[in-house]
């Protein structure tokens, strides 16, 4: 991705190093970032957070996606790669949260310290946890759209991939959220693999046996979009809410097709988890998990939305990390 | 393979073939009338043929393939790119026409590419298509940076989810390329060429067939059937994203083998195609209509494929003994 040559980042070093004698730490640490895929615009969102933060703290970064989305094998030779590099630090995004725990390990051997971003790792040692949790996105937005319907109605649940920890645990909020209003009765529960055109397949086919469907629950944007499609295609009429908080969703959201979103603000993820990293290489106080509470973007907040990516400023650290 | 059999004896197995298809098609149909009272309805009949459609747009191209004993592994991958060019330039020009071309163009190029690949290179059609499948996947991840393209004009949508005459557009796409193309491969030369090429590519060459022409032109005619399903798939789906191909050329694939396509070469045809489409769709139909969860999906599309070859084995091994 974008990297200055090395010997810029030595000399710029050395340089800030010698401004900087006699301070607790020396600019220009290198840290390596690996997110899931380049097709999920939300990845896209945190890898631009990540050099955004690092750049306000005069450090750099280096990416590593996997070129076939989420996979487990190229992630883990990418992780070798990294270490070969010897990165200061790492701001990691597992693929699969379980299946990644020798790449953490691995990281761990290496001694190469790791904050661990948006998908929880289920072992290694980690310097920090840095996220939103799947269930209270899930809970906090189907909350936001039930209480629209007035707590009376028909949902469905459109889930993601059948085993993915976010589409469990989104299902999980989803329900938690529905037991919260007995008089909303779900109709079905049925995955689309977190696909658009799977999604929407679904719904045609829900809404044959559903001659009323009053509200739609899916465990991200495009499927939300891909129900809404449906609906249109119908003639028919429901509330729908997604998971992402997308640039698409948002527009969505602006014209009144989807209701909401529930944002697990990628944004604050990539800068909070790469300022994370920088400040425990600089021996600075990090909190062994920073998990922010979800946030359900809506037409009466999306407008901050709209701003493009790069030209947003990463939070302060103190107004997000309170301690 | 069938080259042996008599030329009688290979049309009663393919009628026999044929025949079992037809059969399990209509115990599925049957069997789920009889289950629930939604699915005999005119609107989840034209629900099924439009889901179906789709899948038949990119298994009819990869059929004639498959009957020269090739196989285009880059079907979903040439959607994928098709797609998000062809949308990138319907949203800078605003004409249908264009964006038509685009796609069409797109996608006969990417099979001219494979067309050569397995001829003048001599490459073998799986790794050849392979190949290419993952140069196109990073092409479209690169182009579309992880962003998606939505919002298309009510006439450019209609080709995807429009009515005429109360049916829905991608049915008569459907229709159309089965007649044509049911011409092209029973009654003209080319398509006869074509099965002979599948049935002995060396006793075709002696005959006098132009066998690397023939098989470049098949592997176009399966690129540009991609092309034009990735704009029935924008059209449906309101939207272009870099992975909007990625779950599109395995079930094309095994609507083609259920259809009763030998990989082989030489024997199947775009009708059998058709009834593959059709079987795949209604299991997921039906799954949903019951509300059962639709993760057992896969497991059932894996076993109708094994069982519809293995009668085809057997059907063919007994027609064979007979003659």
């Amino acid at each position: 991705m974008k990297c200055s040559k090395p010997w810029v980042i030595a000399v710029s070093a050395a340089f800030a190093g010698s401004l900087a004698a006699g301070m607790a730490h020396a600019d220009g640490e290198k840290i390596a970032v690996f997110t899931k895929n380049q097709t999920n615009p939300y990845f896209q969102t945190v890898r631009t957070a990540t050099d955004i933060a690092a750049k306000s703290m005069n450090a750099t970064t280096i990416h590593y996606v996997p070129t076939k989305p989420d996979s487990i094998p190229e992630q883990m030779s990418q992780i070798e790669d990294a270490i070969t590099k010897k990165p200061d630090a790492i701001v990691f995004i597992p693929v699969d949260f379980k299946a990644m725990v020798p790449g953490v390990n691995k990281m761990n051997a290496a001694n190469i310290p790791v904050v661990n971003v948006t998908d929880r790792s289920q072992g290694g040692n980690l310097v920090s946890f840095v996220g939103t949790d799947d269930y209270s996105l899930g809970l906090g937005v189907a909350r936001h759209m039930l209480k629209k319907m007035g707590g009376q109605g028909n949902v469905i649940i459109i889930e993601g991939v059948k085993g993915a920890l976010s589409s469990v645990e989104r299902v999980r909020g989803f329900q938690k959220a529905l037991a919260e209003f007995p008089g909303v009765k779900l109709l079905a529960s049925q995955p689309a693999n977190y696909q658009r055109l799977q999604a929407l397949q679904v719904m045609e086919n829900l809404m044959q046996s559903f001659p009323k469907i009053d509200g739609v629950l899916a465990a991200n944007d495009p499927m939300a979009l891909g129900a809404v499609e449906a609906l249109e295609g119908a003639n028919r009429k429901a509330l729908a809410v997604g998971i992402n908080g997308s640039r698409e969703a948002v527009e969505a959201i602006k014209t009144g097709k989807l209701l909401a979103s529930g944002d697990p603000n990628a944004f604050v993820q990539g800068c909070i988890g790469t300022m994370a990293a920088i400040r425990h290489l600089r021996k600075l106080s990090v909190p062994r998990e920073l998990v922010f509470p979800a946030d359900v973007v809506d037409s009466t907040n999306y407008k901050s939305r709209e701003i493009p990516e790069n030209q947003r400023s990463c939070p302060k650290w103190e107004d997000v990390v309170k301690s | 393979m069938s080259g042996r059999l008599s030329r009688r004896a290979a049309a009663s197995a393919d009628v026999v073939a044929l025949g079992y298809r037809v059969l399990v098609l209509v115990v599925l149909v049957a069997g789920l009338a009889f289950a629930n009272d939604a699915f005999l309805t005119q609107s989840n009949l034209l629900n099924v043929l439009r889901q179906a459609s789709l899948v038949f747009l990119i298994a009819s191209g990869l059929t004639l393939v498959i009957l020269t004993a090739g196989l285009d592994l880059s079907v979903g991958a040439n959607v994928g790119l098709s797609a998000c060019i062809a949308a990138t330039v319907m949203k800078a020009t605003g004409s249908v026409a264009l964006a038509f071309l685009a796609g069409f163009g797109v996608g006969a190029v990417i099979g001219l590419g494979n067309g050569l690949m397995v001829t003048f290179m001599r490459l073998p059609p799986f790794i050849a298509t392979y190949g290419t499948m993952w140069m196109l996947t990073g092409v479209t991840y690169w182009f579309m940076g992880g962003q998606t393209i939505h919002g298309f004009s009510p006439g450019f949508r209609s080709l995807g989810s429009g009515y005429l005459f109360g049916l829905p557009v991608p049915i008569y796409l459907m229709f159309a390329f089965l007649f044509a193309g049911g011409a092209f491969t029973r009654y003209s030369v080319l398509g006869q060429e074509v099965y002979a090429i599948g049935a002995n590519a060396e006793a075709a060459r002696l005959s006098g067939v132009p066998v690397r022409t023939r098989l470049v032109m098949v592997y176009i005619l399966s690129g540009a059937m991609a092309g034009i399903a990735a704009l029935v798939y924008v059209a449906r789906l309101n939207s272009a994203e870099a992975d909007i191909g990625e779950a599109l050329t395995l079930p094309a694939l095994a609507a083609v083998l259920i259809g009763g396509t030998s990989l082989f070469g030489g024997v199947g045809s775009l009708s059998g195609t058709l009834v593959g489409a059709l079987i795949l769709t209604l299991v997921l139909n039906g799954m949903n209509l019951l509300t059962i969860n639709a993760n057992w999906q896969p497991f059932i599309t894996g076993v109708i494929v094994l069982l519809s070859v293995w009668i085809d084995m057997v059907t063919r091994q007994r027609a064979e003994a007979r003659a």
